[in-house]
């Protein structure tokens, strides 16, 4: 009864640019200790093999340190490996598969789907049927010689591509590399294990998208899992358990406050986000000046906490209340400059009046407090 | 704030407690000279206020030399209806103490009350300096500080404002200007001055372009690196192919099949070469052929001509054969012309020597002739001179003694003539045999004689008579008769003659034998210059020349008397002209038989030409060669024919196989073999270059360079955004606030004008003097005067600055502040006129506020209406 992993979009070699160096760092990290905890996975599920579905690497020209810890990741789980070469990591005359056999960075365990054709794993019961991708891309269904390819009847034939199957994801996506949606019942594959879509997706019961095992991005499509599959045999219909792999939940917000009740709320719902969170807030509406000084104090109990969290607020428009101004004691000239700043922050939506706002209620406040003490 | 007394203790020079006491509320006028303590007082007052009382900065407190001096200053003024009563000591007793009605502090506290009643501050540390005064600063003007107003006013200039703005009523916000500052220092940090940006925010936008430089060189190598790869693998896939393919075999079959083509047809040009040679040489036996039967069938032609050659040369020998007797004539004739001529020139010789032998023998014969006359007269004159030269020897007398026996004989006849006359005459008359002896001579007969000297007369018998002649000249005369007498003789004996006649005559007779002598001398000479023996010699010489000539003229035969004979120089020219004809006649003749010779052998060859020509066609062998020539000829035709014939099938089929083409082909072959290897060997070669440089650059990790350096590009553009707003957000902060903060100070501007203007117009009626931003006094016109403050003269400027103080005393005091003016000496630079003004100013002021005026010159402040205070009478 074989059973394997299937994963795909690892996406090693990529950096994290919109988040500062360390954080950065720790999600980069996260990935290569993805790697390792999919090899945990194999374990702990006694899988016969790893199935990788492409896009092993986010690039051709990654750093040699990153091929070596790719492979030195995978040393967990000492079965087959068969990695397949996908659009980010095509297998070109020179890429970085054939660096890392020139550098002697693969364990013999890993298999390498460099040429289109059957990866036979006979002492596994599978025959891994892969469509490597030879190209940056292609126009035409790679995945169309595995009817072609006969294999012993004792094997299973497991389809390994790598590609958007037709049909099935919204247009926007590129049309490069495409597989047609019945490629399992045409070809006569037990299981079709497909990379490319970030997100965990079902196409059908013999066909299914992993999804990349942690999550690099904020669109929210259930990334951060590998698929154990269990096919009792061939033709048995397959048995596709979804595990969770990814360290971080990517969260994106995206919330106007009106009201105070609103910031209650908003901080209530990351309160609930656990600790290995990234979160990216942007607010809108208006915020009176002492709940944003909840709100800074939220998100900096916040940045504390999850890995990461990036507010944006400069369409908040800060909204004094008399007690506010009263509390800053803004009185003679600098008090008639805050009227004009709210106004000009209303009347032409301006950011840097709220800016400035912002700045001089923030030195009121000190000095305010200043005085108090 | 009413002053009403102050009390020092051990300051400067007073050692002792003095008391001021009993000030008004209004003006004060307290003098006193120069050193009186004028100024220590107003020190006094200024340290009592602004020196810590645990100031070690206050030394010039200390009176001169007083180390143990504790100086103290008390005052008490009113304020608001409260007494404050404030002593301060100094240095050895640092104390402050201060009561307000009933309220009392002391040391810190109490300094700071004041501070704050009055509006200054304390220094730090060390001495209290202009910055810290405050109000005071600008209300206690110090001596000869006066005119200087802008400092003062900035270091009040808080105070001022927050009395102003209890004054105007107004909010001024707490703090604002503080709030300005930070905002405006927060804003620099990121801007310059004039807006650009600055520190971090400057160094972003280098590094983000940095970064973005990067990235570009990055993708621009990623493209390349790419590119290389797309490279790599269409040219794998055309080496792998070419290397299955192996398209050169097949071409170098084509090649190899060409080249035995090509060989073929080499090999017939060969043989084609090989025959043309063949043929060739058949021509060329032709053509030797027919020459030979062409010279064959020339013979007989030959012979025709040689025997014209012949003719010719017998005729030519003919001529010259005839020419010959006239030739040897005229040589004939020529040798006998010569010959002739040549006799002719001999003859001419002979007669020529002849002539001169004869010529030679006349002379010769005459000069014998006149040499022996010569001869003869010389011999003559010889004798003739030697009978002269013996006439002479045998006379020979000396002249000279002549003539000096002549004067002696004379001069002794002339003595003896005079001694005759003097001298005593002895006249003897003997008697026959008688003698006497007179001197020696014995006397006898008769006689006399003349004595001149002592002489003595023997008579025999008788005896002796002496005789003395007398007479003085006696003895003198008798001297010199004798030297006479004793030269005469001598003179004779050396003439050898007994008289002068005698001595005559000799000379006479040798002076006439030296005449003949010269005579016969000059004669010989005549004849014989160089004596008689060279005349011998040439004679005999002339006498041997003659024979000898006489001689060769009988040697010399006689010319044929027969023949005409010319003379030599006719004979000469004739001579030499028929040499030249001879010449001219064997040279002829020469040529005549050179040419004779010649003619003959010409006509020697010809003929054997001609011979042996005649002999050989007529031989029968050249008959037979004639027929054999043409026999071969004939073969040698089919030959070449037959020949001819394969030579032209042949090259057509040459022609027809297109060698050039055919060698085009191997070339052609040949290259692309080459090519199509190259090509692979390239292909090869370029696919290792390129793996060897993916290999390296893919070693550079690209790719994740580029990510990073975006991440990097991205934070560094974030935080630049996040700069930029706060930079445009301060930028706006900060001019709001300073422009709010300056319509404020407009506003605040208002009262102080109003007191300014009040001043002014008692100065000056007709100006205006206007507040900056600063409540500094600032634009003054008066008509069409225009300008700033610090423009005006030192009087005017010291004027102005007082009537400023005075305006800001009132804002003070309508302020509710305390204001109390302190003036040391002020006025000093203003005339009659303007101090009058300034008086009428200062009294007007002293009904709001306290002034103690301090000066040295009480008489100019006369007429303030107040009793002056005279520190000396204090004292």
């Amino acid at each position: 009864m074989p059973r394997f992993l299937h994963t795909a979009d690892w996406q090693m070699g990529r950096s994290y640019s919109r988040f500062d160096i360390e954080d950065g760092a720790a999600l980069v990290e996260a990935r290569f200790a993805g790697i390792e905890k999919l090899a945990q996975l194999a374990n702990e599920h006694q899988c016969d093999a790893v199935l990788v579905a492409g896009d092993v690497f986010d690039a051709q020209t990654v750093s040699d340190r990153t091929i070596r810890r790719v492979f030195n990741a995978t040393k967990g789980f000492d079965g087959p490996w068969v990695m397949l070469p996908g659009n980010h990591d095509a297998a070109l005359a020179e890429s970085v598969w054939t660096r890392a056999q020139r550098l002697g960075a693969l364990p013999d365990n890993v298999h390498l789907a460099l040429e289109p054709g059957v990866v036979s794993l006979e002492a596994q019961g599978l025959a891994v049927l892969c469509a490597p991708l030879t190209q940056r891309h292609t126009y035409g269904d790679l995945t169309e010689p595995f009817s072609q390819y006969e294999t012993p009847d004792e094997l299973l034939r497991i389809g390994l591509a790598h590609g958007s199957v037709q049909g099935l994801l919204s247009d926007d996506i590129d049309a490069t590399n495409p597989i047609a949606p019945d490629r399992a019942e045409v070809s006569r594959l037990d299981y079709l294990a497909l990379g490319d879509w970030h997100g965990t997706k079902r196409v059908n019961e013999r066909t299914w998208y992993s999804g990349t095992h942690e999550a690099e991005r904020f669109r929210n499509n259930d990334a951060g899992n590998a698929l154990i599959v269990e096919i009792t045999g061939p033709g048995a219909i397959p048995s596709v358990t979804q595990v969770v792999t990814g360290r971080y939940q990517w969260h994106q917000w995206r919330e106007t406050l009106a009201i105070e009740s609103d910031l209650e709320e908003l901080l209530n719902r990351l309160t609930a986000l656990p600790d290995a969170s990234v979160v990216d807030l942007r607010l809108d509406g208006a915020i009176t000046l002492a709940c944003e000084e909840r709100l800074l104090e939220a998100l900096s109990v916040a940045e504390a906490r999850f890995r990461s969290i990036q507010c944006d607020r400069s369409k908040l428009q800060l909204e004094p209340t008399e007690d506010d101004l009263a509390e800053l004691h803004a009185d003679g000239y600098v008090g008639e400059v805050i009227g004009e700043l709210r106004q000009r922050q209303q009347e032409q939506q301006s950011e840097e009046a709220r800016d400035a706002l912002a700045i001089l209620a923030s030195l009121l406040k000190g000095r305010a407090q200043e005085g108090g003490q | 704030m009413i002053l009403q007394s102050l009390r020092i203790e051990q300051l400067r020079q007073f050692r002792n407690p003095f008391v001021l006491g009993n000030l008004q509320p209004g003006l004060n006028l307290i003098h006193g000279p120069n050193e009186s303590g004028k100024s220590t007082l107003v020190r006094a007052i200024r340290a009592a206020f602004f020196e810590r009382y645990r100031s070690t900065a206050v030394d010039d407190l200390r009176p001169w030399g007083d180390s143990a001096a504790a100086p103290t200053v008390a005052l008490e003024f009113e304020h608001q209806g409260e007494l404050w009563r404030l002593t301060k000591s100094f240095l050895q007793r640092k104390r402050c103490d201060l009561t307000i009605g009933t309220s009392s502090f002391s040391e810190d506290e109490a300094e700071e009350k004041l501070a704050e009643l009055l509006g200054y501050q304390y220094p730090k540390r060390g001495a209290s300096k202009a910055e810290h005064w405050g109000i005071p600063g600008l209300l206690w003007v110090e001596q000869g500080t006066g005119q200087d107003l802008e400092q003062s006013v900035e270091h009040a200039g808080d105070h001022l404002k927050s009395a102003l703005n209890s004054l105007v009523g107004e909010v001024a916000s707490s703090g604002g200007d503080e709030v300005i500052e930070v905002v405006r220092a927060q804003r620099n940090q990121l801007l310059t001055g004039t807006g650009k940006p600055r520190g971090e925010y400057a160094q972003l936008d280098k590094d983000c372009l940095a970064f973005e430089q990067t990235i570009g060189e990055l993708k621009e190598r990623i493209l390349r690196y790419q590119e290389q790869v797309d490279r790599l693998g269409k040219l794998t896939r055309d080496y792998e192919r070419t290397e299955a393919e192996r398209p050169w075999e097949e071409v170098q079959r084509q090649l190899e099949q060409t080249q035995a083509r090509y060989q073929q047809v080499q090999q017939l040009e060969q043989l084609q070469a090989q025959e043309k040679e063949t043929l060739g040489q058949l021509l060329q036996s032709r053509r030797l052929l027919e020459q030979n039967k062409e010279y064959q069938e020339n013979v007989g032609r030959q012979l025709a001509a040689r025997k014209v050659e012949l003719d010719k040369a017998q005729a030519d020998l003919h001529r010259l054969e005839l020419q010959k007797p006239a030739s040897e004539a005229r040589l004939r004739d020529a040798k006998a012309a010569y010959e002739t001529a040549a006799q002719q020139v001999k003859q001419a010789r002979f007669q020529e020597a002849r002539t001169r032998l004869a010529q030679d023998v006349r002379r010769l014969e005459q000069r014998i002739q006149s040499l022996t006359q010569n001869l003869a007269k010389a011999s003559d004159y010889q004798q003739q001179l030697e009978q002269a030269r013996l006439q002479a020897r045998e006379n020979r007398i000396d002249a000279a003694e002549v003539k000096r026996l002549k004067t002696a004989e004379h001069q002794l006849s002339e003595a003896t003539i005079r001694s005759s006359a003097i001298a005593t005459r002895f006249s003897w008359d003997l008697e026959p045999e008688r003698s006497v002896i007179l001197d020696g001579d014995t006397l006898k007969n008769q006689g006399e004689q003349q004595l001149l000297e002592e002489s003595s007369v023997v008579i025999p018998g008788v005896g002796k008579l002496g005789i003395t002649p007398g007479g003085e000249s006696l003895a003198s005369t008798r001297r010199t008769l004798a030297t006479l007498q004793q030269t005469v003789a001598e003179l004779r004996a050396s003439l050898g003659v007994d008289s002068v006649v005698s001595a005559e005559e000799r000379l006479s007779a040798f002076e006439k034998a030296g005449r003949a002598q010269q005579h016969a001398e000059e004669l010989l000479k005549s004849v014989a210059p160089s004596g008689m023996d060279p005349l011998v010699i040439e004679q005999r010489e002339a006498q041997r020349e003659l024979e000898a000539a006489k001689e060769q003229l009988s040697a010399t035969p006689n010319p044929d008397a027969s023949m005409e004979t010319p003379d030599l120089a006719t004979a000469d020219v004739a001579f030499e002209r028929a040499a030249a004809a001879l010449t001219v006649a064997e040279s002829e003749d020469q040529e005549h038989r050179t040419a004779l010779m010649s003619a003959q052998q010409a006509r020697d060859t010809a003929q054997a030409e001609w011979q042996r020509l005649a002999d050989e066609e007529q031989s029968p062998e050249r008959q037979q060669q004639l027929k054999q020539i043409a026999e071969e000829l004939l073969g040698l035709e089919q030959k070449a024919k037959t020949l001819e014939q394969r030579l032209e099938s042949r090259s057509r089929e040459i022609l027809e196989a297109r060698p050039d083409l055919l060698k085009q082909d191997i070339e052609r072959y040949h290259s692309t073999v080459n090519n199509l290897r190259q090509t692979h060997e390239d292909r090869g070669r370029e696919l290792r270059d390129i793996k060897v440089r993916l290999e390296a650059w893919g070693a550079e990790g690209l790719e994740e360079q580029l990510n990073n350096q975006e991440a990097e590009l991205e934070w560094c553009n974030r935080r630049y955004q996040e700069l930029h707003r706060r930079a445009q957000a301060l930028d706006l902060l900060l001019n709001m606030l300073t422009e709010k903060r300056q319509a404020l100070t407009r506003r605040l501007q208002a009262p102080l004008q109003k007191h300014l203007d009040h001043y002014l117009s008692v100065l000056f009626p007709q100006a205006t003097l206007e507040v900056d931003e600063q409540l500094r006094p600032g634009t003054f016109t008066r008509g069409s005067e225009l300008g700033q403050v610090t423009e005006l003269s030192f009087g005017a400027r010291e004027q102005m600055g007082l009537i400023s103080r005075l305006a800001y005393a009132d804002l003070l005091r309508e302020a509710g502040r305390p204001t109390l003016v302190i003036l040391d000496d002020t006025l000093v630079h203003s005339d009659e006129e303007r101090l009058d003004d300034m008086k009428r100013i200062l009294f007007d002021a002293a009904t709001r506020h306290q002034i103690l005026l301090f000066t040295c010159h009480p008489e100019k402040w006369q007429d303030l209406g107040v009793p002056p205070v005279d520190i000396q009478a204090l004292k």
